[in-house]
Order: structure tokens, then C-alpha cells, then sequence
């Protein structure tokens, strides 16, 4: 075993082998996103997708991990961030560089073992998840939001481990119709949305966890679907959807609509 | 280019208990995988298995030189399968077991037949990709036709999609 993951072997003797031979994609590469990558690198994953069409700006300083001022003067993509980021850990890591937005590059994400998502919008995650689950790809949802209460602000976030055949973001009520449509009706009225770092930092790290667990247990079971909450202000996490889902079989997918509904190859 | 296939792992265990079962006369079982695909950027290939037609007992030729022999009807099924679901983008698979573990082979024989009958899943369904795939118990091998003519790709990745995430690759 490479010495680097000397303190990892508790995951087993290939585990370093699995986990670089592994090819990972990260959609979204901002608050969510950044941490993901960096502990995706240190894990010692060999393979990344990285998509984000979106550049550093100085808002973004408080929670991009790696961002500096210079990005931000250079108006360096968000990619370009990323992969410094995890070739600065890893420079032997393989990355498929997609400066674009996801949809354009679903030719390339099909290829991953396991997709995170790290994007803003309901509307985003569902389709994201949509598209896993048509490749058979497990799918890490990661999800934070900053709201007003009566005493003051509410943090709060979740993560979702979404296989195929497992209870979706719908079955989890993550996503629902009314988000969806109250998130339509505030398109483009939204402005500048609450994010900062630490809770993005507890979800990266409670995704990164289940992503591990999915590719090297280091116990006896396992899981393909887990749905985490995160409440910011009393710094727990619970699982009280899981307990009431995980029985639940997901009617929103049907196990036969997989594959590109429109393949067709030049005959 | 690489060739990656992708099966649920409930599924795979199905087709795992299935083949596993002893026949009257056959020495092995065999079966479908039929399957969807889609294309990557440079031009590889994800095959997705989405359901399991397995070859029925009457449906076996008693052939002693083999460990199983499918007759013309189990071939004809599985085509009328894919012809019938009505969305013409179904890849047929054969599958069959050898009950070991580790890395799986395709024995000569075995080459030699998937080279006569595979070509035929193209009247079915002549856009979409067709093989042939050889399990063991915990790992698989298989060949990947993209067009009748063409000589077979080999599946470079084998993904069973359970916990945990099962990958063997063939390279």
C-alpha cells in the first residue's frame, strides 16, 4: 500500500488501488463542490469529472476552497480551482475538465462510478439525479440553505445517497412540486443567496463518508441510500427521513428506463 | 474505447441464482440481459442492464460436447423480446456462468458460438449494441458487438451496482 494511505488501511489492502482506479464526478464546484474535491483528493481518488461553467468571483471567497484574491482578480474558472486543488494533493489524479454546464456534458459524466451534486437549484438536483439513475450511477445530492426565523437565522442542509433502486429526493421529500414551483416563480429574483463554509464542510464531509462507505466498508453493512439532515443551529445531524423512506419503493423510477432514450448509433 | 457495463446488483444476484440452478440434462444455464446504452464523448460505450430473460428448460438441446446448447427458440424469444418492447433500442446479451470464483473466461467454444448467434440480435435490433457476457461468482468477462460486421470489443468494466459498489475490470 502507498504510504500515503498508511493511516487508511483499516479499508482494506487495495482500498488505495479501488479508490484510484475509481473515476469520480463533481457537479458544482462552489460552496458544496469545493470541499467535496479536496476530500475526494486526500481519499485518495485517482479519477475526477469536474463541471461548472461559473467563474470566481469575491463573493465566493468565504466558502471556495482554494480560491485566492488572484483567481478573483483573474476571474479563473472554477474549474481551473478545482483542479489545482486536487492536482496539488494528487498530481498523478486524472481530470476530465468540464467547463460547462452539466447538461452539456453528460457524455463525459457517463462514464463516472459515483456523481456528487453540488448545485444550486431544485430543478438542477432533480434532473441531475434523473440522469444518474438512467446510467445506473449512485448519486451523493448535497444541499445547504440560510433562511430568516423568528429568533434570527436557521441553517440547515442535507445529503442524500440516491442509488438506483433505492427511495429518491422525491420519496425523501427533498424535492418536491411545490419547491419546484415556488423556485420557478423566483426565477431570476433570487439575488445573492446566504451561503458560508462550515456547514458546506460537515455535508462534504457526511457525503464523502457514505461515498467510502459505498466503495471500501470498513464495516458490515453498507448502505446504497441515506438521507442526512443537517440543523445548523443546534449542530446535529439526524436521519429521521431515512427512518420513515427506507422502506418506501421508489415509484418515481422504473428499473427498465435506463440508458440514453435516444441512442441510436450511425447505421 | 472503453466499454462499461452497469447492472443493478439485485438484478446480477437474480441472474446469478437463476443460471445457478441445475438443469434436467444441460450442464450450465444460460441467458439474456436486455439491455439500453448510451454513447460517451469519445465514442465508448455504457451498456445498462435493465431486465433478464432466461432461457427456458425445453428450450435446451441435449448436446453432451457442451455445457449448455440453446435451441433456435431460445433465440427467437429473446429477438421477439427486444422486437416487441416496442422501443427498438434494446441490446441483447447472452449470459452464462461458470461456477468458480475469480476472473471468468470465454472457452474456445464459447467464442466460437457467440461469433454465430450474436450477429443475429442485429435483425432485432440493428442500431443498438449486442454480446455476450460469462459470469463467476463474483466477477465477469465479456464482448461487445457495435455492428454486425465488426470484430467484438471487449467489456473493459464490469459494475454492479450495490453496497458496496462492486468494479472489476477486465484490462
Amino acid at each position: 500500500m502507498d504510504p500515503r494511505f498508511a493511516s487508511q488501511s483499516f479499508l482494506g489492502p487495495d482500498s488505495d488501488v479501488l479508490l484510484d482506479a475509481l473515476e469520480v464526478g463533481i457537479v458544482g464546484l462552489c460552496g458544496g463542490g469545493s470541499p467535496v474535491v479536496q476530500l475526494l483528493a486526500h481519499v485518495g481518488v485517482g479519477g475526477f469529472v469536474i463541471a461548472d461553467d461559473d467563474i470566481a468571483e469575491e463573493r465566493n471567497r468565504n466558502r471556495l476552497i482554494g480560491c485566492t484574491p488572484t483567481d478573483v482578480v483573474a476571474q479563473a474558472p472554477k474549474t481551473e480551482i478545482a483542479e489545482r486543488t486536487i492536482l496539488a494533493i494528487n498530481p498523478h489524479a486524472r481530470v476530465t475538465v468540464c467547463r460547462s454546464k452539466w447538461q452539456d456534458a453528460i457524455e463525459t459524466l457517463r462514464r463516472c462510478d459515483v456523481i456528487f451534486g453540488c448545485v444550486d437549484s431544485y430543478r438542477e438536483r432533480e434532473e441531475l439525479e434523473r440522469f444518474a439513475r438512467r446510467f445506473l450511477i449512485p448519486y451523493l445530492d448535497l444541499g445547504m440553505d440560510v433562511f430568516a426565523a423568528p429568533d434570527g437565522y436557521s441553517i440547515s442542509g442535507q445529503v442524500v445517497l440516491s442509488s438506483p433502486g433505492t427511495p429518491c429526493l422525491r420519496c425523501f421529500g427533498i424535492v418536491t412540486d411545490e419547491r419546484l414551483t415556488r423556485e420557478a416563480g423566483q426565477y431570476g429574483k433570487a439575488g445573492s443567496r446566504p451561503q458560508v463554509i462550515w456547514p458546506n464542510g460537515v455535508l462534504a464531509s457526511l457525503a464523502v463518508g457514505l461515498f467510502m462507505q459505498l466503495i471500501c466498508p470498513w464495516h458490515s453493512k453498507p448502505t446504497m441510500t441515506a438521507c442526512c439532515e443537517f440543523d445548523g443551529n443546534r449542530h446535529r445531524v439526524e436521519t429521521n427521513r431515512l427512518d420513515h423512506a427506507a422502506d418506501i419503493k421508489c415509484n418515481h423510477f422504473a428499473p427498465d428506463e435506463v440508458g440514453d432514450a435516444f441512442y441510436s448509433r450511425v447505421l | 474505447m472503453t466499454v462499461i457495463f452497469r447492472a443493478r446488483g439485485d438484478l446480477l444476484r437474480m441472474v446469478r441464482d437463476d443460471l445457478h440452478r441445475p438443469h434436467a440434462f444441460a450442464a450450465e444455464r444460460v441467458g439474456f440481459l436486455l439491455c439500453r446504452a448510451g454513447q460517451f464523448t469519445d465514442g465508448g460505450l455504457a451498456i445498462l442492464a435493465a431486465d433478464y430473460d432466461p432461457v427456458r428448460d425445453m428450450d435446451y438441446l441435449d448436446d453432451p460436447r457442451v455445457g449448455a446448447m440453446m435451441g433456435s427458440a431460445a433465440i427467437r424469444r429473446a429477438l421477439e423480446h427486444a422486437y416487441n418492447s416496442g422501443k427498438q433500442n434494446i441490446g441483447i446479451f447472452h449470459i452464462h456462468m461458470h461456477n468458480h470464483s475469480g476472473r471468468p473466461g470465454f472457452s474456445h467454444i464459447d467464442l466460437a458460438e457467440n461469433k454465430k448467434f450474436v450477429p443475429d440480435f442485429f435483425n432485432a435490433a440493428p442500431a443498438m449494441p449486442h454480446g455476450a457476457i460469462v459470469l463467476s461468482r463474483d466477477e465477469a468477462v465479456g464482448q461487445c458487438w457495435r455492428h454486425r460486421h465488426a470484430n467484438p470489443d471487449p467489456i473493459n468494466r464490469f459494475v454492479s451496482v450495490a453496497a458496496p459498489l462492486q468494479i472489476w475490470r477486465t484490462e
